[in-house]
């Protein structure tokens, strides 16, 4: 199986996932805990991985070898091994809260009456298909999901601001520094791409640069995401942590809905395609550190584990997703800087051969 | 050994024991006794009069098989190597010469098979540009291909397939512009399938299909010789069945589908203007019977509030729930449309009056099924037939969506289409992603996808085709 993805692909990962992944309960969460000032841990945790995101680009440029290659080549292939099964299970981690917020969505926004849980297992059929495949596939299926998502993204921005009030974002520094700060420090395994880039290395073929649009690609996803959530905050105000999804609520005071009826809704089921494919991500990254370590003979029985343990969560966490979402705000921060800040960095110490 | 025609006519007709195959014997002037063996109705008479009888009036007793060889004058005439290829010869149309007394006979070609003159296709119509379609004879089709491309690079590969029917199968290429290895490769594939009969190109598509089962074709298919160069000059390979009017050509990527030849014959905006319309209309037609279903049974708001109300005043008292409803007007539609294609004609024109105006009307009016499911169901139908190439699959897609969507919802319906693409972007058409220029994405092959640039921009053959000569338009002296 093909294994090649391309810098344009990464970046456009980079760009739709990256942002895609945090429209969908953060604002609110981010509203609840730091009111007016929620867009500020967003730019500083995009700006931190953006460092860490080009610090991995940069890898790149020094040796064509992926990740799993320096490590063998450092401490041979068990070490390796090891190392890519433990990341395996940081993806699976990482799986958690985007598939469960994904599920909350469908269920808030998809159906007029509160639909059995049942209704979102057909996700994991779809997660198991795309779980095989291969990173060409990933990359591939960024390329489709790029446009639909700036449609959608910046036709939300902007049905938003047709009913925004600014003033609800003054004054600016209102927030005590305290909550912004530990905004921040929950939200750090929301901005840990810079571990999947680490598992793109090697698959594919660095030019000159290639690192600094892969980071500004980054930065661009997380201005989005901030930008977005500030409208989303200048709409509702004080109101707007209880507004649980943005996606299907940022919209509903732009005029022409009245008229037109719920056209937003249209953008918000557009915008899921490119969620699912955001969602399932860390499914893939999941099957491809395993192939790595174990071999590619079983794909279809590590995509099935995934999602067999992620169906399990789903049932155990239901009803209980406030109490998962502080949980991981609490703690999920510790592995997310073991795997996409640390390691990434530490990666400069593998031995490599100049390309 | 004894050549006498008698038996060696005694020996044609042995194998060949069917009645249409006749033996016309004759004489020359100077008594040298003559043969001809065919098969009735696939050769022109005429010819045999013309070209073999008439010259060989002349013939002396004393000239040997060469000698008569030149009093012939048709300008396809072979040297006869066994009975096995003689045989074969006159199934495929030639007459076999026998001479008496002589080991040697000779194949002429005088085959006519039945058939109809070049016309405009049925589908690929264009209101402007060249009419000229393909018909079911294979030489008249490759005749109208070497009309179009002059050059000596053009190579033709023929071969046959089907162990009964012999079907004769024409590969066209450009040399040096073609992928090399790909004739082959093809040529290797349809040779590797044994099977009684090719009736049609479509066979041919299953033969070289890497998935045959696959609801997505792998191939594009050209009812006109104008379309069909053009593809060939890409990089593509063209196949022409004997006895199909449509040739297929590979690789084939999905943006093809969306494409029409009109597009090149008209100003660029107003081509991407029509390119962006058939998407729309394709996804309007797919999606449209699923969005309404879930717009009833599970999201409400989907529906414009005036609307909604008009709608509801329709459906109010309908027997059926929605998604039964939807199915039922669209079993109608797919029964309505496949009875009116093998209908005779005038039965036909008595059907649809029937069908859409009383069956339609009287349905809506007994409150069967709601005015709305019969507008969704007309407007998907329309919609669809802007693509005709692509609605085998389309039709297809619809009634899976709309499964989901009276199962799941509308998070099925967004589950297909995310399923569908991640389905569609892994698979290819000997090496062409299908979904390419769009994903991979190729921006110097977007000048020709869904917008359409002017032809000085469109100066490289498509990149995805890996072509050897890259160029093909230069602008000299500029």
């Amino acid at each position: 199986m093909d294994d090649k993805i391309s810098v344009r692909q990464i970046c456009f990962i980079l760009f739709a996932y990256n942002a895609a992944n945090k429209m969908l309960l953060y604002p609110s969460f981010a509203a609840n805990a730091a009111g007016n000032a929620l867009a500020f841990p967003v730019l500083f945790d995009v700006l931190l991985q953006a460092v860490i995101i080009w610090s991995v680009a940069f890898l790149s440029s020094r040796t064509d070898k992926s990740f799993f290659g320096l490590m063998e080549d450092t401490f041979g292939t068990v070490a390796a091994k090891i190392v890519y099964a433990l990341f395996a299970l940081y993806f699976l981690l990482s799986a958690i809260i985007p598939i469960n917020e994904q599920q909350l969505l469908v269920h808030d926004s998809f159906y007029d009456t509160l639909p059995s849980l049942w209704i979102f297992l057909p996700f994991f059929i779809f997660a198991v298909y795309a779980g095989v495949k291969s990173l060409t596939n990933v990359g591939r299926c960024a390329d489709l999901c790029l446009p639909i998502f700036i449609f959608c993204a910046f036709g939300f921005i902007a049905m938003g601001a047709a009913g925004a009030n600014f003033n609800n974002l003054l004054p600016v520094l209102k927030q005590p520094f305290s909550k912004v700060a530990g905004l921040s420090l929950g939200s750090l395994y929301r901005f840990s791409e810079s571990a999947l880039l680490l598992i793109f290395m090697g698959h594919y073929k660095y030019k000159k640069g290639d690192a600094a649009k892969m980071t500004l690609s980054y930065i661009a996803g997380g201005l989005t995401v901030a930008a977005f959530m500030t409208i989303f905050y200048c709409v509702y105000g004080s109101l707007t942590p209880t507004r649980s999804f943005a996606l299907s609520n940022i919209s509903v005071f732009f005029p022409t809905i009245s008229y037109v009826g719920r056209i937003d809704l249209f953008l918000l089921y557009a915008f899921d395609i490119v969620a699912l494919f955001a969602a399932v991500l860390n499914v893939q990254a999941f099957v491809h550190c395993l192939c790595k370590a174990f071999g590619k003979n079983f794909r279809i029985i590590y995509s099935l584990a995934a999602n067999v343990s992620l169906i399990a969560i789903m049932f155990a966490v239901n009803n209980n997703f406030i109490a998962l979402q502080q949980a991981a705000a609490k703690w999920f921060w510790i592995p997310a800087a073991v795997f996409a800040y640390l390691i990434p960095l530490l990666a400069w110490v593998l031995r490599r051969k100049p390309r | 050994m004894n050549y006498a025609l008698k038996e060696r006519i005694a020996e044609v007709k042995g194998q060949l024991t069917s009645q249409d195959i006749l033996v016309f014997e004759f004489d020359s002037l100077a008594g040298k006794k003559f043969a001809c063996i065919y098969a009735d109705g696939i050769v022109d008479k005429n010819l045999i009069g013309e070209l073999i009888a008439k010259p060989l009036r002349a013939a002396r007793e004393e000239d040997g098989a060469q000698e008569i060889k030149k009093l012939l004058a048709a300008p396809e005439v072979e040297d006869g190597k066994d009975i096995k290829g003689c045989i074969k010869s006159i199934s495929d149309g030639n007459a076999a010469l026998f001479i008496d007394g002589e080991e040697d006979f000779f194949i002429v070609g005088v085959k006519n098979p039945p058939g109809r003159a070049v016309a405009e296709p049925p589908t690929q119509i264009a209101v402007k540009g060249p009419r000229e379609g393909f018909t079911e004879d294979i030489k008249v089709n490759l005749g109208l291909v070497r009309k179009r491309i002059k050059t000596k690079n053009l190579q033709i590969k023929t071969t046959t397939v089907g162990k009964q029917s012999e079907t004769a199968v024409a590969i066209c290429y450009i040399e040096g512009v073609c992928r090399k290895g790909l004739p082959e490769k093809i040529e290797k594939q349809i040779k590797s399938k044994e099977i009684d009969i090719v009736p049609d190109s479509s066979y041919i598509s299953g033969f070289i299909a890497r998935r045959p089962r696959s609801l997505f074709k792998r191939n594009a298919t050209a009812e006109k010789p104008d379309i069909f160069c053009a593809k060939l000059c890409e990089g593509r390979v063209g196949i022409i069945s004997d006895g199909s009017p449509i040739a297929i050509t590979v690789p084939y990527t999905l943006t093809e589908d969306f494409q029409t030849a009109e597009d090149y014959y008209t100003v660029s905006y107003r081509a991407t203007i029509l390119r962006v319309l058939r998407l729309t209309a394709v996804l309007i037609g797919i999606l449209l019977p699923a969005i309404y279903v879930c717009a009833q049974l599970f999201k409400i708001q989907l529906i414009p509030a005036k609307l909604l109300f008009k709608i509801a005043s329709s459906v109010a008292g309908i027997p059926l729930s929605p998604s039964v409803e939807i199915f039922f007007a669209l079993f109608v539609l797919e029964v309505l449309n496949e009875a009116s294609i093998r209908m005779p004609k005038y039965v036909g024109l008595a059907l649809s009056v029937v069908g859409a105006l009383v069956l339609g009307d009287t349905a809506v009016k007994a409150g069967i099924i709601s005015t709305p499911a019969v507008i969704i169901i007309a407007f998907s139908a329309i919609c669809l037939y802007t693509v005709p190439d692509f609605v085998e699959t389309s039709t297809t897609l619809r009634l899976v969506f709309l499964i989901l969507a009276g199962s799941i919802g509308t998070f099925g319906v967004v589950l297909a289409a995310a399923f569908t693409m991640c389905y569609l972007v892994t698979e290819q058409s000997y090496g062409a992603p299908l979904l390419s220029p769009y994903a991979p994405l190729v921006a110097k092959d977007m000048r020709d996808a869904l917008y359409k640039s002017n032809m000085g921009a469109l100066n490289t053959r498509p990149k995805v085709m890996k072509t050897k000569n890259k160029v093909r338009l230069k602008e000299n002296g500029r």
